[in-house]
C-alpha cells in the first residue's frame, strides 16, 4: 500500500546531491585533505614471485621532507582479509604478484615521496611464478601459500592448498539424466580480468587523536568492513576506529574491500601527521580489486525439443596472489549456472585459485557476467544444433511461478517470461533481416537482491525537515535519493525537505553496505520503519495536546491531519525541540529464504534474496573485413519490481550495460609472464560515448514483497547479460560463437578465417 | 625549490602565485587556488575528468603546466553556476538524470559548453555532440543521459551559449 499515491516515491524527481556535483561543490575522498597533511606512496614489487631478502630504508628516510617509512617490520605481524585472513600489509618473506606493497612513505609533498620510493633498498630472490589457475590445480603444483592452513577464514570456505574456496550445488541423478538425454553439449569459455573503472581514484586521509583514536575519511563502499579491516590490521577495537565517508566517484564492487586506507593510517601514525594517499591509475590496473577471469566449464543434456534436462558445470575463478572476494564470487557464479531454467539434475561446482597475478575483488554482479556468458552462449548452440528458435527455447525452460530454485528455495514474483517476451518484442524478434553480417541476439538472467541488515536514524527538525542518517554510502546510483524518496512518501514531505547525512561509523547506525543491489531496497525498508515509528510518536503529541484519538490521524502535506485540524509537522518539531526533538530508528533485515542444505556445500551466499529477472537484446552488425562490431540498438527488459525512480533505474540499467559491452568487446587487463601490459586508460579500453548504442530500458514492475512498494535490487544485473548478448548476437550475424571475452575485432577476424576459434 | 611568479585568471578573478615550474594547471586550482571541481583521475589526459575552459576552450588541465598559462583565462566548473543558481547546461544535467557519482561531470559539461560555443552559430545535432564528448570517460551513465542533457540544453538555450560568468 502507498500511503500518499505516488506523491513522491515513483516519480522521476532530481536526485538530492545533482546540484551540488553538477557545480563541482561535491566533495569526493580525494578531494579532502587536512591541514598539515603529508602524503603516501606505496613501494610495490617487480617481481610476480619472489623471496623477499632484505630491505632498507635508512637511505629513503635521510631524505630531507621524508617523515616515515614503513614496511612489514614496522606493522602489527597481522593477516586480514574478507572470506580468508590471508593478506598482510606489506610483503613479509615471499612477494606474490608485481604489484605487491613492500613498503610505504609519507612525505611533505607527492614528489618527495615518490622519490623517497626510490631509494629504499629491496632485494628480491626470484622463485617460479605459477600464472594459469588450471596449472595450480594440477597435483604437485607448486602452492603459493604453503601456510594456508595457518590462516583463519570463514566456517563456510572449503580450502585445499592452492584451492581458496571451493563451493557445490547439486540434486538428482546428473549421469542418468545425461544417458538419457537426446543430445549432451559441452563447452569451454574463458573471460578477463576487468577493472571496475570508476572514475574517482581510491583515496583515503588518515589521523590519529590524542587519545588514540583513528579518524580515517575514506571513499570505500563498505565503511563498517573498513572500520573492522582496519582493526584486524591494527589490532585496535573497531570503535577506536571512526571511518567517515566524505564522497564516493564511482565504485561498481572495486571499492569494497579495504583500499588505501591502511597505508594512510599506519603512516600517519608512523608520522604523528595526517596522512592523504591517492592511487595512480597504474596502481589501479595492476594493484586493485578487478574483477576475477574465469573459466567456465559447461555440460548440458537436453531432450529432443530442447528442454534441458542435466547440467554439470564448472566454474574456475582466478583470485590472484590472496583471496579477496574469490570463494564468495566464485560461489555466487553457481546459482548464474543454473540459470533461470527449470533443470531436474544439476551438479556445480565453483574453485577459486590463487595466481602470481594481483588479488581480485568483486565488481558488479561479481560472477554474474561470467557464468552467464557460457550458459546463455551454449544455449543459443543447443537452439541452433536443434533447429529451435533462441527465444523458444528459453521459453521452454524458464522457471515459472513456485518453482523450487538451485538451492531448493521456492522462487516467488518469477517475471522471466515476461521479461524475455518484451525485449524481445522490442528488438523486432520475430522481424529478423537476413542481412550477411547483422544479426540479433538475446540472453537472460536472475540474480539476488542481497540481504544483511540496515538501520537509519531520522529526525524531525524545527524547520520540517528530516534528517537521514544510515551507515550506506552513495556510489552515485542514486540510491540513497530512493531511499529518501521512500521516507518522504511514508512522511508526506517533499523530497527536497530530507536532508542525507555523511556516513560516520562513530554515529550512524550499522549498514551491510552498499553492494549487491541492496542499498535503495534496504535502507528503503529501513525508513519505512522508521518513519512508523515517527508516525506514531507525532500522532501520540497530537493526541495528548489536542485530546484527539490517535487512530484517526494520517500525515498530509507536511501536516498532521486530525479530524479538522491540520498541525505543520514544522510546528509540532518546534514545540519538541527543546525535549531533544523527535527522532525515530528503523531497521530491516532481508532474511534469506528456507532452502534445502541437502543441495548446497561450502556455500557462503547459499539462497538469493528476492531475486530479479531479466532479459537482454541487442541487434548488430559484424564488418567482415576488419572483425569490427557496431551494436544498432540494444534493449534490457529488467524486472525492479518497483521502480522508486524511473530516471536513476534507468540510469543503473545504460551505465550497467556500458560495462557489460566493455567486458564484452573490449576490456582487459592483459597480463604477460606476471606483468599488466596495459595498466593505463588508453590501452585498457573502457566505453567513450562513440562506443555507446542507444539503449533502450524496458521496466518491468512484477512487485516483490520484501521490497519497498515491492522494489527488487536493480544496481547490479544490467551487466550480466551483455557479453552473452553480444556474443550471441555476433553469432547470428556471422554464424560464428567466440567463446572467449573479450570478443575484440581480433578474434571474430580470426575465427572468421577459421584460423583461431579463439 | 625555485618558486616562478603567475598572474592568470580563474572565473573572472585575478590571481597573483608564486609557483613551482613544474606543476600543472590542474594542481594550481586544485591546491593553490582551492577550487577542487576540477578533477584528478589518470592525469595523464586520458579520461578528461579535469578538464576546464582555457581562453574559452576546453583543455586537459592535468598535462598543462601552469607557467603556460600566464595571462590567459580560465573557467573551472566553478565558474558556470552554483547550487543556487545553476548555469542551464548544469540544469538540463541534472533534470535529465545525467548525474550519477558526479566525478567527471564537470569535466564533461565543460567539454560540452567549450564545443556548443564553438558552434553556437548553430544547434549541433545528437551524433555531433556524442563526438564532442569521447574523450571523457563516464563510467556511471553509459553516456546516455549526459547526451539527452546537451541536446535538450543545446535545443532549449541557443540564447544562453554565451561565455560562463564568474560567482
Amino acid at each position: 500500500m502507498r500511503p500518499n499515491q505516488n506523491v513522491v516515491a515513483g516519480q522521476r524527481l532530481p536526485r538530492l546531491d545533482g546540484a551540488v556535483k553538477a557545480t563541482g561543490r561535491f566533495v569526493y575522498g580525494a578531494d579532502f585533505a587536512l591541514p598539515g597533511t603529508l602524503y603516501g606512496k606505496v613501494l610495490r614489487s617487480t617481481l610476480p614471485h619472489a623471496r623477499l631478502k632484505r630491505i632498507c630504508a635508512s637511505r629513503a628516510l635521510a631524505l630531507p621532507g621524508v617523515r616515515a617509512v614503513i614496511a612489514s617490520a614496522d606493522v602489527p605481524a597481522a593477516r586480514y582479509g574478507n572470506a580468508i585472513k590471508d593478506q598482510t600489509v606489506f610483503a613479509t618473506d615471499i612477494v606474490r604478484f608485481i604489484g605487491h606493497p613492500l613498503a610505504a612513505v609519507a612525505a611533505d609533498t607527492l614528489e618527495i615521496a615518490e622519490h623517497a620510493l626510490a631509494a629504499i633498498e629491496v632485494e628480491l630472490e626470484p622463485l617460479p611464478p605459477l600464472y594459469d589457475p588450471e596449472a595450480a590445480l594440477a597435483p604437485g603444483a607448486l602452492l603459493l601459500h604453503p601456510g594456508w592452513q595457518s590462516y583463519t577464514a570463514l566456517p563456510v570456505i572449503a580450502r585445499d592448498g592452492n584451492v581458496a574456496g571451493r563451493s557445490r550445488m547439486r540434486h538428482g541423478d546428473v549421469d542418468a539424466a545425461f544417458a538419457e538425454a537426446y543430445r549432451v553439449y559441452e563447452h569451454r569459455f574463458t573471460t578477463a580480468l576487468q577493472h571496475a573503472g570508476y572514475t574517482e581514484p581510491r583515496a583515503a586521509s588518515a589521523t590519529w587523536d590524542s587519545t588514540g583514536v583513528l579518524t580515517v575519511w575514506s571513499n570505500g563502499q563498505l565503511p563498517f568492513e573498513v572500520q573492522a579491516t582496519l582493526s584486524d590490521i591494527l589490532q585496535l577495537q573497531p570503535s577506536r576506529i571512526r571511518v567517515v565517508v566524505p564522497g564516493v566517484g564511482g565504485g561498481f564492487g572495486g571499492k569494497l574491500r579495504i583500499g588505501v586506507e591502511h597505508f594512510a593510517a599506519l603512516l600517519a601514525r608512523a608520522s604523528g601527521r595526517p596522512v592523504k594517499m591517492v592511487t595512480t591509475s597504474e596502481e589501479e590496473l595492476t594493484a586493485a580489486h578487478p574483477r576475477q577471469a574465469a573459466i567456465i566449464t559447461l555440460k548440458t543434456g537436453v531432450t529432443r525439443d530442447g528442454r534441458i534436462l542435466a547440467r554439470e558445470g564448472r566454474v574456475i575463478v582466478d583470485c590472484g596472489a590472496y583471496s579477496g572476494s574469490g570463494p564468495g564470487v566464485g560461489a555466487v557464479a553457481l546459482q548464474c549456472l543454473y540459470g533461470p531454467y527449470r533443470t531436474p539434475h544439476y551438479r556445480l561446482e565453483s574453485l577459486a585459485v590463487y595466481t602470481n597475478k594481483v588479488p581480485a575483488g568483486s565488481f558488479r554482479a561479481p560472477s554474474g557476467p561470467m557464468a552467464n556468458f557460457a550458459v546463455e552462449s551454449q544455449m543459443d548452440m543447443i537452439a541452433r544444433d536443434l533447429g529451435i528458435d533462441p527465444l523458444e527455447i528459453r521459453l521452454r525452460n524458464v522457471v515459472q511461478e513456485g518453482d523450487l530454485g538451485p538451492a531448493g528455495e521456492v522462487l516467488r514474483d518469477v517475471s522471466i517470461e515476461e521479461c524475455l517476451r518484451r525485449a524481445a518484442d522490442a528488438i523486432g524478434w520475430h522481424d529478423r533481416m537476413t542481412t550477411p553480417g547483422r544479426g540479433k541476439g538475446l540472453a537472460c538472467s536472475w540474480w539476488m537482491t542481497t540481504g544483511g541488515s540496515s538501520g537509519v536514524f531520522i529526525k524531525l527538525n524545527p524547520d520540517g525537515s528530516v534528517g537521514l542518517t544510515s551507515g550506506a554510502v552513495e556510489l552515485g546510483t542514486g540510491a540513497l535519493t530512493g531511499a529518501a524518496q521512500v521516507l518522504a512518501e511514508e512522511l508526506a514531505i517533499d523530497l527536497e525537505d530530507v536532508r542525507i547525512a555523511m556516513v560516520d561509523t562513530q554515529h550512524v547506525p550499522y549498514d551491510y553496505g552498499a553492494q549487491g543491489s541492496r542499498t535503495a531496497f534496504s535502507v528503503g525498508n529501513a525508513c519505512r520503519a522508521a518513519a512508523a515509528n515517527l508516525r506514531a510518536q507525532l500522532f501520540a503529541l497530537v493526541a495528548a495536546r489536542y485530546g484527539l484519538p490517535a487512530e484517526d490521524m494520517r500525515l498530509h502535506q507536511k501536516c498532521v491531519v486530525a479530524g479538522d485540524k491540520r498541525i505543520p509537522l514544522s510546528e509540532i518539531a518546534s514545540q519538541q525541540y527543546t525535549g531533544g526533538g523527535l527522532i525515530a530508528h528503523g531497521t530491516t533485515l532481508n532474511p534469506p529464504s528456507a532452502y534445502d542444505a541437502g543441495r548446497v556445500e561450502n556455500h557462503p551466499l547459499p539462497v538469493w534474496n528476492t531475486p530479479s529477472f531479466h532479459a537482454h537484446a541487442a541487434d548488430l552488425s559484424v564488418d567482415g573485413e576488419t572483425g569490427e562490431v557496431t551494436i544498432h540498438r540494444y534493449v534490457v527488459a529488467q524486472d525492479v519490481g518497483y521502480a522508486i525512480n524511473p530516471t536513476y533505474v534507468e540510469g543503473q540499467i545504460e551505465g550497467g550495460v556500458s560495462q557489460g559491452l566493455g567486458q564484452a568487446l573490449s576490456e582487459e587487463i592483459v597480463y604477460q609472464d606476471g606483468r599488466v601490459l596495459n595498466a593505463n586508460l588508453t590501452d585498457y579500453k573502457m566505453p567513450t560515448s562513440l562506443d555507446m548504442p542507444p539503449v533502450e530500458s524496458i521496466l518491468v514492475e512484477h512487485a516483490s514483497a520484501a521490497g519497498p512498494y515491492g522494489a527488487k535490487g536493480v544496481g547490479e544485473p544490467p551487466c550480466i547479460e551483455p557479453p552473452a548478448t553480444v556474443a550471441n548476437a555476433i553469432a547470428a550475424a556471422t554464424g560464428l560463437w567466440v567463446q572467449s571475452l573479450p570478443i575484440t575485432a581480433e578474434k571474430i577476424l580470426l575465427g572468421l578465417r577459421g584460423e583461431s576459434a579463439a | 625549490m625555485t618558486h616562478i611568479p603567475l598572474t592568470l585568471t580563474v572565473n573572472g578573478r585575478p590571481y597573483d602565485l608564486l609557483i613551482e615550474p613544474h606543476w600543472t594547471l590542474l594542481h594550481v586550482l586544485r591546491a593553490e587556488i582551492g577550487l577542487p571541481g576540477s578533477k584528478a583521475n589518470c592525469l595523464e589526459a586520458e579520461c578528461g575528468a579535469c578538464t576546464v575552459l582555457l581562453d574559452g576552450k576546453a583543455v586537459n588541465s592535468c598535462i598543462l603546466l601552469a607557467a603556460l598559462c600566464r595571462g590567459r583565462s580560465i573557467i573551472t566548473i566553478e565558474g558556470l553556476g552554483d547550487p543556487e543558481h545553476l548555469h542551464p547546461l548544469q540544469a538540463a544535467f541534472v533534470k535529465h538524470g545525467a548525474v550519477q557519482c558526479g566525478y567527471c561531470i564537470p569535466g564533461m559539461i565543460l567539454t560540452a559548453k567549450s564545443f556548443l560555443d564553438e558552434h553556437s552559430e548553430r544547434t549541433p545535432s545528437r551524433e555531433e555532440i556524442r563526438e564532442a564528448i569521447s574523450g571523457t570517460l563516464c563510467r556511471c551513465t553509459g553516456y546516455q543521459k549526459i547526451i539527452d542533457a546537451i541536446v535538450a540544453f543545446a535545443a532549449a538555450h541557443p540564447e544562453e551559449q554565451g561565455p560562463a560568468h564568474a560567482p
